[in-house]
């Protein structure tokens, strides 16, 4: 097959992937057909099976990485929706979102040398615990690899949301503020949607406070480099 | 479902998938404007953090009505997984790293997570006693 075909392909594919695996989760509901699971797998496999080279896979479907930009900017409706929220628990987002952002990078980093990863991925999983948009926005601060740093994201995400249950159950995590904070600000996009599963005001505070790290993040890398890298 | 139901179910899904596209296009614009002031002041802050402080801003002026972006912002935040699986997928050619680092990996995933859910929950614990503690004396003093 031609070049073009096979870019024509892949594009088919990744959207058939992702939108096969989303419908195919609302039907089922099983953990294992989470779209942040499935599709990857699916495409993956897609991809090795009919020996797709990177180049053609990347010629139209890089034009869906650039709306992550875009993406970001969307989460100022969510901040704006959930404004009474803020301003009733200023304090507990606070501590919350820093608490998360620094035991996030302090456990990746100290993780990191206890685990002898090499630097390439060393740097690529310091921001693993922030929803990719901002991710892929601050890993190269740390020097980080972005194909790298996607993939530590989206793991970061799955293990989070099977983790949670039982961790809450043994650590006796009972408040609302407390699962939602702790699962946006360790699971970003995963987390917030398994906080739904506990309640609406989990799922908002997870979404408020994945959108919170992320920007400080962002903000803040070029600093946490200095200390980190 | 009749002929003519079907035509006017087709016709408002339409309407909608156009109109999520166009409040999207809009925010695809706001992010190139926010990108090109973030290039031409050479701030130090990325274009999407920068628009994202712009319509938080428009929004809270009331210059922009939450409901003329909330379909395309709803698309772009529900399918943003859509969005980073080209990235994820190119790891094929790190198969190598991470077959030898695979496992490794795994453990530093566990143990960061698990040291980030249940740190941050203690700390939003305490937190949240400390706060509802204010909010009860404020209300207390009023009384």
């Amino acid at each position: 097959m031609s070049h073009t075909s096979l870019a024509l392909l892949s594009l088919v594919i990744t959207l058939m992937g992702y939108y096969g695996a989303k419908r195919l989760y609302s039907r089922l509901g099983y953990w294992w057909a989470a779209p942040i699971l499935l599709a990857p797998l699916l495409i993956i496999a897609a991809v090795l099976l009919l020996d797709i080279p990177l180049p053609s896979y990347f010629e139209y479907t890089h034009f869906l990485v650039l709306l992550l930009g875009p993406a970001t900017i969307a989460f100022a409706l969510p901040i704006y929706r959930e404004r009474a929220l803020i301003r009733r628990y200023p304090i507990t987002l606070t501590l919350g979102v820093m608490a998360g952002l620094l035991l996030g990078l302090v456990s990746s980093w100290g993780l990191v040398k206890l685990f002898a990863l090499p630097p390439e991925i060393g740097h690529s999983v310091l921001v693993r615990s922030v929803s990719t948009p901002f991710a892929m926005e601050a890993t190269t601060a740390f020097g980080g690899v972005p194909e790298l740093t996607a993939m530590v994201v989206l793991m970061t995400g799955v293990v989070g949301m099977l983790l949670c249950g039982p961790l809450f159950r043994f650590g006796r995590v009972r408040s609302s503020l407390a699962r939602g904070v702790a699962l946006g600000a360790s699971a970003h996009g995963a987390g917030a949607a398994k906080a739904r599963e506990y309640g609406e005001e989990e799922a908002v505070v997870a979404s408020l406070t994945m959108i919170f790290t992320g920007i400080a993040m962002v903000l803040g890398a070029p600093v946490f480099a200095l200390f980190l890298v | 479902m009749t002929l003519s139901e079907g035509k006017v179910r087709l016709k408002s899904g339409a309407k909608r998938a156009s109109l999520t596209l166009l409040q999207a296009a809009a925010i695809c614009l706001l992010a190139w404007l926010a990108h090109g002031l973030v290039l031409y002041f050479a701030l130090p802050v990325p274009g999407g953090v920068v628009g994202l402080g712009v319509l938080l801003a428009l929004l809270s002026l009331k210059w922009v009505p939450e409901k003329a972006l909330q379909a395309g912002a709803a698309w772009l935040l529900g399918d943003l997984l859509l969005f980073f699986i080209p990235p994820v997928i190119s790891v094929i050619q790190y198969e190598a790293m991470i077959e030898q680092y695979g496992a490794r990996m795994l453990g530093f995933l566990v143990a960061g997570s698990v040291t980030v859910l249940l740190g941050t929950a203690w700390v939003v614990d305490k937190a949240f006693k400390f706060e509802r503690g204010l909010h009860l004396a404020r209300a207390g003093g009023r009384l």
